[in-house]
């Protein structure tokens, strides 16, 4: 929480801790800098940025590769089709996820918020936008300042009305992952969309615009859970960010000739160029925060004022809690990124891929559903023979139609009376009514088990076999 | 804006997971209001259900946050010690 500024002339002032209604937040100008960790950002921005926005445009046996067909309640991931039933390759999905994170977090910190979160991404995005009508840090600073002109109204409404287009061109984005985007980009063009399409691409693009112009830092700061978690991943061979505090102080400016040495001063010049590029304002000087998102743009900045000193670059560096205490080079910290915590969590990562690569492989396309048919039990039909009505919900998850041969073992000259292959289309459902017959006395009275085997036509590896219970009277 | 936030923010990712597993278990085709079948969209469903799911944790959120308050929350001063009118004794003394 904020603390008040205490003020001159008033006496003793006791902070109040709690219940301050809303903390008065500064509002942050990074100054945007360039060099190795900025040139990164920018391909990552790049990366992530054309696979979001390109991914749901690219074709795959004549429909959408990667396609949340809600609507449809099934999901296209280039070659293969998941239904809701698969839901546990979604559960396995986020296990990876979670796991790949503490991997990255544990060997080399906030990664992924530095150089892969949305939250990231869209604010580098939108902040470049801001750089490129406002001007950098002092510029926005001063224009912000100034009374409001019609210059001042013509920047920031232009500025917003970038910002609102890529806005928009993110929600469309968004949405045409959940309905086929060819579909909805024609709808959009004849001005027919349908009312939630509308809705969700606002909302989504407001989000985009409120997250990445204004809250920016904040979702890091308040609203993430990762940020808050983050520390029980780190351990002192994590690289981090961090300041060379042995190096750098005692702080303090100097001319460039002089000899700060023998003034007793450390490599820091104090030029506060770091804190200026920080997108979270913190002073990395002081030591990890748990705010930094280990952008690297504050080692960026201190590159560039040590080589206008002419002093080794590195005072601000990628390095870990024990390198700095022990002076190692980097072939040790390398060295020490093998250790029981990485080796753990990248064990048990590769043995859920694998396993989970496999599952995938031997998926069987075919999914059946055997349902008793509620209305009758079991009735006797000619020859004194006993019939049993089933329903089966048979699902050919391949994406071509398919012929489907229907079997049923377990009792005594049990019997299929009714038609005995089904044709499917691809990737659908379909549903068949099946009459099963079977001598009076082959089992016993009440629930006899039974099997449906059901084998796709041409390709004997397609098959799947369901219980049911048979009903003798 | 806080409490906005406390309120709004982790209900909507609560929401969200609720969302995802209730209609990974139904279909909002097989689901009926009332013992009424509906005529509505599947999108249409899913984005009532959504706002649904996300309402009911933000109530939950917004209980919690009430109860977090003091009692005496109501008569206490918002203002920083600081910041009270000259003459306020509580300005002086500090405290709420
Ligand atoms: S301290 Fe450095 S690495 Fe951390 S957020 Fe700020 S600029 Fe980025
Ligand atoms: S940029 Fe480097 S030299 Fe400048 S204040 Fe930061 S740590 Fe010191």
């Amino acid at each position: 929480m904020a603390e008040p500024a205490p003020r001159q002339g008033s006496a003793k002032i006791i902070p109040i801790k709690e219940d301050v209604l809303y903390e008065a937040q500064k509002k942050i100008y990074a100054r945007s800098v360039s060099g190795i960790f900025a040139t990164w950002r920018w391909i990552f921005v790049w990366f992530t940025q054309i696979l979001f926005y390109g991914l749901c445009w690219v074709e795959w046996n004549g429909r959408q590769a990667v396609l949340f067909d809600l609507v449809e309640r099934k999901f296209y991931i280039l070659g293969l089709v998941f239904w809701p039933q698969d839901v546990f390759y979604l559960a396995v999905l986020l296990i990876i996820s979670a796991l790949a994170l503490f991997l990255f977090t544990a060997v080399a910190g906030r990664l992924f918020c530095g150089y892969a979160c949305p939250q990231t991404v869209y604010t580098e995005i939108f902040m470049w936008v801001e750089k490129l009508f406002e001007g950098d840090r002092a510029a926005r600073m001063k224009l912000d300042a100034a009374p409001m002109s019609a210059r001042k109204l013509g920047l920031k409404s232009a500025k917003h009305l970038a910002w609102i287009v890529i806005g928009l061109w993110t929600g469309f984005t968004f949405v045409g992952y959940f309905t086929p985007i060819r579909t909805l980009m024609h709808e959009v063009v004849s001005w027919q969309l349908g009312p939630w399409q509308i809705f969700w691409i606002l909302f989504y693009g407001f989000a985009t615009w409120g997250n990445a112009g204004f809250m920016r830092e904040q979702v890091c700061k308040y609203m993430c859970p990762y940020a808050r978690f983050q520390g029980v991943m780190f351990d002192p061979d994590t690289l981090i960010v961090t300041y060379d505090t042995e190096r750098g102080e005692p702080r303090g400016s100097r001319s460039k000739k002089s000899d700060h040495k023998a003034a007793g001063k450390g490599d820091c010049v104090d030029c506060s160029i770091c804190v200026q590029v920080c997108p979270v304002g913190i002073d990395i000087r002081e030591g990890l925060q748990y705010e930094c998102i280990g952008c690297s743009a504050c080692i960026d900045a201190c590159d560039q004022v040590m080589d206008k000193m002419s002093y080794p670059r590195g005072l601000i560096r990628y390095s870990t809690e024990h390198a700095l205490k022990e002076h190692w080079g980097a072939r040790e910290i390398v060295r020490h990124i093998a250790r029981p915590r990485t080796l753990l969590y990248g064990s048990v990562l590769s043995a859920i891929v694998i396993a989970a690569a496999w599952a995938l492989a031997v998926r069987v396309p075919l999914k059946v559903d055997v349902i008793r048919d509620r209305a009758a039990l079991a009735r006797e039909v000619e020859g004194g023979r006993i019939e049993n009505l089933f329903r089966l919900q048979v699902m050919n998850m391949a994406e071509e139609p398919r012929r489907f041969a229907l079997s049923v073992t377990g009792m005594d000259a049990l019997q299929i009376a009714s038609e005995r292959i089904v044709e499917v289309p691809a990737a659908t459902t379909q549903s068949v009514s099946v009459r099963v017959r079977a001598e009076p006395d082959a089992g016993k009275r009440g629930s006899n088990r039974i099997y449906f085997e059901v084998r796709a036509l041409n390709h004997d590896d397609v098959n799947v076999r369901e219980k049911a219970s048979f009903l003798l009277p | 804006m806080k409490q906005m936030i406390w309120i709004l923010w982790p209900s909507f990712v609560v929401g969200g997971i609720a969302e995802t597993i209730f209609f990974t278990l139904f279909d909002p085709q097989d689901l009926q209001i009332f013992g009424v079948q509906h005529e509505m969209s599947r999108v249409a469903i899913y984005s009532i259900g959504f706002f649904l799911f996300w309402l009911m944790a933000a109530g939950s959120s917004a209980f919690t946050c009430f109860i977090q308050r003091r009692a005496d929350a109501p008569y206490r001063c918002p203002l920083p010690a600081c910041d009270r009118p000259l003459g306020c004794p509580k300005r002086e003394e500090g405290g709420t």
